[in-house]
């Protein structure tokens, strides 16, 4: 007993594991099904309106045939079948035969097949089709007086009309309905009765043996494919269109490239024109406003800076002028901050191809280090650049320039007092890499994605900073193509900014990055650039080392 | 010396005005365009600090306007506008310097200074700095009295450097402005002239920033930096 409830607890239990493994399957399924498709709507339709074709003509046949029927009458074919009876009135037998030959070929009967019965090697299926064609065929029965001489099959109802040449709709026995049409011979007693199968018998026989359904069910397949195919070709100019869409960088608000003829996709393509062109306006909007308003914060700022430093220079009192310069620290913070605002702006804003030019990047390094010198030996900071030769980028300089100097300026900022920021500039398949390692607190590793955010800034800080720096940073070398990333420098605390450039006329093929999703103009074909911007000369062909060739410093070594 | 404020921003106007004042300069101060124009025409003045955007107008118009009139007025432009093309455009259209707000007050003071001597005509031929003269028309230099033997490389680099005093010279500046053949040279040209020239005026003047440049500190520094980099090859 126990056993029995055991396996069938188990059979149970396998059984609702298969049901759910079938439903699981169902449910996917369904979901492909269920998931509108644009393609198959049309297909769909199309073997819609081919089923409705088809059924169309079929009915417009059947009601054709049913309503007249030229065979049963034409007052030849019945003369014709009364001639032979009469005719033969005296020999049974052959009249018999001849009645059955004329019958058969009234009803275009397949010859090969009334071969093959006559020979007796009639097949289920010749019977059948037989059958199907009894029932559709016009049927005969020829009388002699009351005597019925012949009868096309055993099936065919004894249907009298009420007079001779009229055609009626009589119903059989069986409640079947039938055409039914009689001639009288005008010399004898001999009645021929010809009678076609009505309308609904035709659709009932047809249905039984799937001359309706089977050609569609056969055919239908053979037709979706080449439907979906062309479907699918038809659809390439909408594919393009989303596909365009999707390749769009975040900030690429330029209209579409993909200008369409088609009626059905020009409002589509237009309306997304119309709308990145909203969003582009206001982006612009916000952005120059924002520009306007840090523009505008520039004159109250020179303000109060002129006016506290002259009220500073006439105070005496240390106290005052402890309270004066932190006036004037907070001034400068804000002034910094002004600034930081309108490079982010315009590092952000699209920039047009005549903004970039081939630059050398040393140069442009040694320029702005040489400017924050005065920055860094004020707050007792070594500056130091270490760099194997120019370095030429395709680049917007001003943005270049804010990107540099947000660098260097945080990290003399967190160096400590006679700590060192080291700028290094090295290349290497087709990359300009820059390297900025300061010995200040660095920054933890769990923040590194975060710091490049607007106006984050590191909770331990005691910098007074904007938190707008490394996000201006990582706006420009966006901007250009390029990667920036955090790390340690080898030894020791601080921080190592690491920021990669494609080099001028290398590496824009290879590098992953190189695509112009975002509508910076691409580069101009190097062959196109001036002699002197192309690679760089080897001036300097004696040691690799840096400038400061007497420098036993280790670190001179290209970093990693 | 008697100089025109054209500055639209009531507090930045006064303040300017009495930093300026204190310093014996005889200051005008207007707000607008018009009243600049009428008072140049009614004063003579020595310079003018010219502000861009002003309620009637561009201040480059009326800095056209002086250019065409008088050519050799010395203009200095305060303005918010920071971007390369502003700049450039400011002294393309004939500025002589260029200030962007905020600004330090010792920073626009200096500036002002310069203008004035540079206006009236003053060369200074005689560079000097802590015992060290360097006189640009008999190019002779002298360390604490004592005349030194200066190549011509030599003595175009330490010009350049007592002329910036203060601010880095970057090599690639040097390299392209003093060295015969320009920045194509080898590497270590610079750094040899460099030492050639430290030998011969002695330490403490020229400190090195190394890979960035060189700079003539203006003052006197607690520890000579440079001395451990004197021995460039």
């Amino acid at each position: 007993m126990n056993v029995m409830n055991a396996r069938i607890a188990g059979i149970g239990r396998l059984a609702m594991m298969a049901a759910k493994a079938a439903a699981r399957r169902l449910g996917r399924l369904w979901s492909l099904v269920a998931f509108p498709s644009l393609a198959r709507r049309l297909v769909v339709a199309q073997m819609a309106v081919l089923v409705l074709l088809w059924t169309l003509l079929f009915a417009w046949v059947l009601y054709e045939s049913s309503m007249r029927n030229e065979l049963i009458e034409s007052g030849s074919i019945h003369n014709a079948f009364i001639e032979v009876t009469e005719s033969l009135r005296d020999q049974p037998a052959r009249q018999h035969a001849a009645l059955l030959a004329m019958d058969r070929a009234v009803r275009s009967e397949q010859s090969d097949r009334a071969e093959r019965r006559a020979q007796g090697r009639a097949t289920a299926q010749d019977k059948e089709d037989e059958d199907a064609e009894a029932a559709l065929s016009p049927s005969l029965l020829v009388w002699q007086g009351e005597t019925l001489i012949y009868r096309s099959s055993e099936e065919v109802p004894l249907l009298r009309n009420s007079a001779p040449g009229v055609l009626e709709k009589l119903t059989g026995p069986d409640g079947r309905r039938w055409l039914v049409k009689t001639s009288r011979s005008r010399h004898s007693d001999v009645r021929v009765t010809m009678m076609a199968p009505g309308l609904w018998q035709m659709v009932l026989t047809i249905h039984d043996h799937g001359y309706y359904l089977l050609p569609l069910l056969v055919s239908l397949p053979f037709l979706v494919l080449p439907a979906w195919l062309t479907v699918r070709v038809a659809l390439r100019p909408w594919r393009e269109v989303s596909d365009e869409v999707a390749s769009r960088g975040w900030n690429d608000l330029a209209p579409l490239r993909f200008q369409s003829r088609h009626q059905e996709l020009k409002p589509l393509a237009q309306a997304i024109d119309t709308l990145l062109q909203r969003v582009r306006e206001s982006a612009d909007r916000e952005r120059s406003l924002i520009a306007d308003a840090a523009h505008e914060l520039r004159t109250p700022l020179a303000a109060i800076r002129v006016n506290v430093e002259a009220l500073k220079d006439q105070a005496t009192d240390p106290r005052e002028r402890a309270l004066m310069g932190s006036l004037l620290r907070s001034n400068e913070r804000a002034a910094r901050l002004v600034s930081q605002l309108l490079q982010l702006m315009r590092s952000d804003a699209e920039k047009s191809q005549d903004a970039y030019a081939v630059l050398d990047l040393e140069e442009l390094i040694q320029d702005r280090l040489a400017l924050l010198e005065t920055l860094a030996d004020l707050r007792g900071v070594t500056l130091e650049l270490v760099s194997p030769g120019p370095q030429p980028v395709f680049a917007e300089r001003e943005s270049l320039v804010s990107m540099v100097d947000n660098l260097v300026d945080n990290a003399i900022k967190y160096s400590p007092a006679g700590g060192e920021v080291v700028v290094r500039l090295s290349s290497r398949a087709g990359r300009a890499t820059l390297y900025v390692d300061d010995q200040g607190p660095g920054i933890p590793e769990p923040l590194h994605a975060r710091v490049f955010d607007r106006f984050f800034r590191s909770p331990d800080q005691a910098q007074s900073g904007s938190g707008l720096g490394l996000a201006i940073v990582k706006s420009v070398v966006e901007r250009h193509h390029g990667q920036v990333r955090l790390t340690t420098p080898g030894a020791g605390p601080g921080l190592r900014v690491v920021v990669q450039l494609p080099l001028y006329g290398q590496g824009l093929t290879r590098g992953g990055s190189g695509t112009a999703a975002d509508g910076t103009p691409p580069p101009p074909a190097p062959a196109a650039a001036p002699a002197s911007a192309g690679s760089p000369p080897p001036r300097r062909s004696a040691p690799p080392a840096p400038h400061s060739a007497a420098s036993p410093d280790p670190s001179a070594t290209p970093p990693r | 010396m008697k100089v025109l404020l054209l500055e639209d921003d009531l507090e930045l106007g006064n303040g300017v005005r009495i930093a300026l004042s204190d310093q014996g300069m005889e200051v005008v101060w207007v707000r607008r365009l018009s009243d600049a124009a009428s008072s140049l025409d009614a004063n003579t003045f020595d310079m003018v600090l010219l502000d861009l955007g002003l309620p009637d107008g561009d201040g480059l118009e009326l800095l056209g306007r002086l250019r065409r009139h008088r050519k050799n007025l010395p203009v200095l432009i305060l303005s918010a506008r920071d971007r390369l093309q502003d700049r450039l455009r400011g002294l393309d259209g004939g500025a002589d310097d260029y200030l962007v707000k905020p600004f330090a007050l010792a920073e626009l003071l200096s500036r002002v200074r310069a203008l004035a001597r540079r206006s009236y005509g003053f060369e200074e031929d005689q560079l000097t700095l802590r015992g060290l003269a360097l006189d640009e028309a008999t190019r002779s230099v002298t360390v604490n009295g004592r005349e030194v033997e200066l190549s011509r490389c030599e003595f175009d680099l330490l010009a350049l450097l007592l002329k910036r005093m203060g601010r880095v010279v970057t090599r690639r500046a040097l390299e392209q402005q003093v060295l015969p053949g320009g920045p194509t040279n080898e590497s270590n040209a610079l750094d040899v002239h460099m030492s050639n020239l430290r030998r011969k005026i002695g330490k403490g003047y020229v400190r090195t920033v190394r890979g960035i440049g060189y700079v003539i500190d203006g003052r006197q520094r607690e520890e000579s930096a440079d001395s451990t980099l004197d021995g460039a090859p």
